[in-house]
Parts: structure tokens; C-alpha cells; sequence
């Protein structure tokens, strides 16, 4: 009990770094946070459903489960196929579905960030505004845009990604 | 084989032992996509003879079918599923089912093959990837090498457009 109320103590006065996801879209680095990322998987063809949303490809199995797949390129107002749709990130805890699937053109790397690196966004960045993102950052000379995901993928406001 | 002896065939062999709880399913095509529908409601499988009211596109989800001096409801699922081409493909076939105690047509693109299908491993439809009711949908599916999505017959019957064909 002593060890946890101390290693919290520890905690209130050294911010803790943050753990990210980085991936790249159309050759942008973005990140999410690690929280809600379950795991990444290899791009699988999706089954159609029927009257699907904009920016959803459909479903894929997963380990028995059906997953929504949600096309981040599309979502941005890309056209399609890009670079390479080399994998699916399954997110948890939005408000979605339980677990859903993140079409993304390259995972890049998982990063430690400390919480002082993360820069308020200014009002729009690659052409997305700023009420979609957490913050931006640059981590090793690239800009990286961090993403309020669930607020990308739940409303229906047009997006367009400046290239 | 046409689409009434189909029925009926499958119909004797649901007399058999159950198969390790096996399930019969229709499997058809919509565009392309192949959905299926558990044989239990499935009265017969027709062409489009009987079919009244089938316009040039944009076409309603709902008209009407003629059968044995009847005019029954025909929900058109090509145009329900945002899945429909030009026009109507010369496969196309209307699935007469029983659903909420009523006969109802149900129009698809082409009528695929029966298949066997374990009911445990039903998935549920992510309600993130269609923006149709969940109620038109019993789940989802693996058969063999592809995933089918099962149509729910009583949840079709149930939409707001076969409600105003009777009225």
C-alpha cells in the first residue's frame, strides 16, 4: 500500500510521459494514443456491408470477432488506394463499437512522449482543424499531429488532408 | 436446378438428423456482397414474372408482387442496400418468405447456392459499418472461405415501408 501511495506521489510530481501510437497517412506522421489501441494487424480485404457509412471499408474477422473497418485515407478525403494499406489498427474505447478497425498507410513505431513536447494545435494543421487533435508535436525533426481519433471518426464533417 | 425444387429438396433433408446443429441458409447475391437467409421462412424461390412495378432507377424500396392472385409486399434490397446497378440483371430472383406471420418478397441479384452453417458462430453486424436497422440482420457469418452476412426475415418485415404498402 506504502509502494503504490508513493509511486503515485512520484507520479502527481513528474508528469507521465505518454504513450503513442505513430503512424503515417499520405505521408504524414500522426498519433494516437496507446490506451486505445489493441493491437495492429495486417490489411485484410474487407466484406462489404451494406449502406455503409462514408469512411467505413466494412467488416473483417478477427480472432471470431467482426470488426468495422473505418478507412482513415477516405476519412481525410483521399483518394484510394494509397501508398500502401499495410495495416489495421483495432481500437477499443470509443464510442463505437467495442472494437474497431483503423485502415492506415504505415504503423511507424510506439514512442514514449513527454507531455511538454505535445504543443497546443494551432486553428488548422495539414488542412484539419484543430478540434480534431490533441496536440503536435515534433518528435526527431517530424511534425506529428496527434488525433482525437474518436472525434475524427464520429462526426461527419467533410475533412480534406492538404498534401 | 430452379429455385422451387431447390426449396423443396432442402426442405426433405431438414427432416434428417440435425447435423451437429447445423442450419440450412440461402445464400444469395446483392450487388457484391453474398448474404443468406435461414431456409425456415423460405417458402419459394421465383422469377420475376410475378413482379409488378419495377421502374427505371431511382427505384422505391418497397412495390408490390403479384403471387396466385395476391399482391404482396416486395422490398427490393439492391436499392435498400444502396447496392443496386442500372437495372434489374436477368439473375435476379424475388425470395417469398413468411415473416411477421405475412408473406413477403424480398428482391436480390442473384440466388447463389444452399449452404450449412453453424449457428454458434453467429457474429453480431458491427453497428459502425452499416448505417441500415440491426433489426434487418440476424449476423454474420463464416462459410467455408467467405463471410456471409445473414438477413433477418422478421426485421424486414418490420420496416416502416411494408408497414405503408398495406396501408
Amino acid at each position: 500500500m506504502s509502494g503504490t501511495a508513493g509511486t503515485k506521489a512520484k507520479e502527481s510530481a513528474a508528469p507521465t510521459a505518454l504513450q503513442m501510437l505513430f503512424f503515417e497517412v499520405a505521408g504524414k506522421a500522426f498519433a494516437l494514443d496507446l490506451v486505445l489501441v489493441d493491437r495492429v494487424i495486417e490489411a485484410l480485404a474487407p466484406v462489404r456491408t451494406p449502406r455503409r457509412p462514408a469512411f467505413v471499408d466494412g467488416v473483417i474477422e478477427d480472432r471470431g470477432r467482426y470488426l468495422a473497418v473505418f478507412n482513415l485515407r477516405r476519412r481525410f478525403g483521399l483518394p484510394e488506394p494509397g501508398r500502401s494499406h499495410t495495416a489495421i489498427v483495432l481500437l477499443r474505447g470509443l464510442d463505437l463499437d467495442p472494437l474497431i478497425g483503423l485502415t492506415v498507410d504505415r504503423v511507424l513505431q510506439v514512442l514514449s512522449v513527454a507531455p511538454d513536447v505535445i504543443l497546443t494545435p494551432p486553428p488548422r494543421v495539414f488542412g484539419i482543424r484543430a478540434e480534431y487533435l490533441h496536440g503536435v508535436a515534433n518528435i526527431s525533426g517530424w511534425p506529428v499531429v496527434w488525433l482525437d481519433i474518436a472525434k475524427v471518426l464520429t462526426t461527419t464533417e467533410p475533412m480534406t488532408l492538404l498534401q | 436446378m430452379n429455385g422451387r425444387q431447390l426449396v423443396k429438396a432442402q426442405g426433405r433433408s431438414r427432416g434428417a438428423a440435425p447435423a451437429a446443429a447445423r442450419e440450412k441458409v440461402l445464400l444469395f447475391r446483392i450487388g457484391e456482397a453474398v448474404y443468406g437467409i435461414g431456409i425456415g421462412g423460405l417458402w419459394e424461390v421465383l422469377p420475376l414474372d410475378g413482379v409488378t412495378g419495377l421502374p427505371t432507377p431511382p427505384h422505391q424500396v418497397c412495390t408490390s408482387l403479384a403471387y396466385r392472385g395476391r399482391t404482396l409486399p416486395l422490398i427490393r434490397l439492391p436499392e435498400l442496400f444502396e447496392a443496386s446497378g442500372t437495372a434489374v440483371p436477368p439473375s435476379a430472383r424475388v425470395l417469398l418468405i413468411h415473416a411477421l406471420g405475412r408473406p413477403l418478397g424480398l428482391l436480390v441479384d442473384e440466388v447463389l447456392e444452399m449452404t450449412d452453417i453453424d449457428p454458434r458462430r453467429i457474429g453480431s453486424v458491427p453497428s459502425a459499418a452499416t448505417q441500415l436497422s440491426p433489426a434487418f440482420f440476424r449476423g454474420i457469418v463464416r462459410d467455408s472461405d467467405r463471410v456471409v452476412i445473414l438477413l433477418n426475415g422478421d426485421g424486414l418485415a418490420g420496416m416502416a415501408d411494408v408497414a405503408a404498402f398495406d396501408a
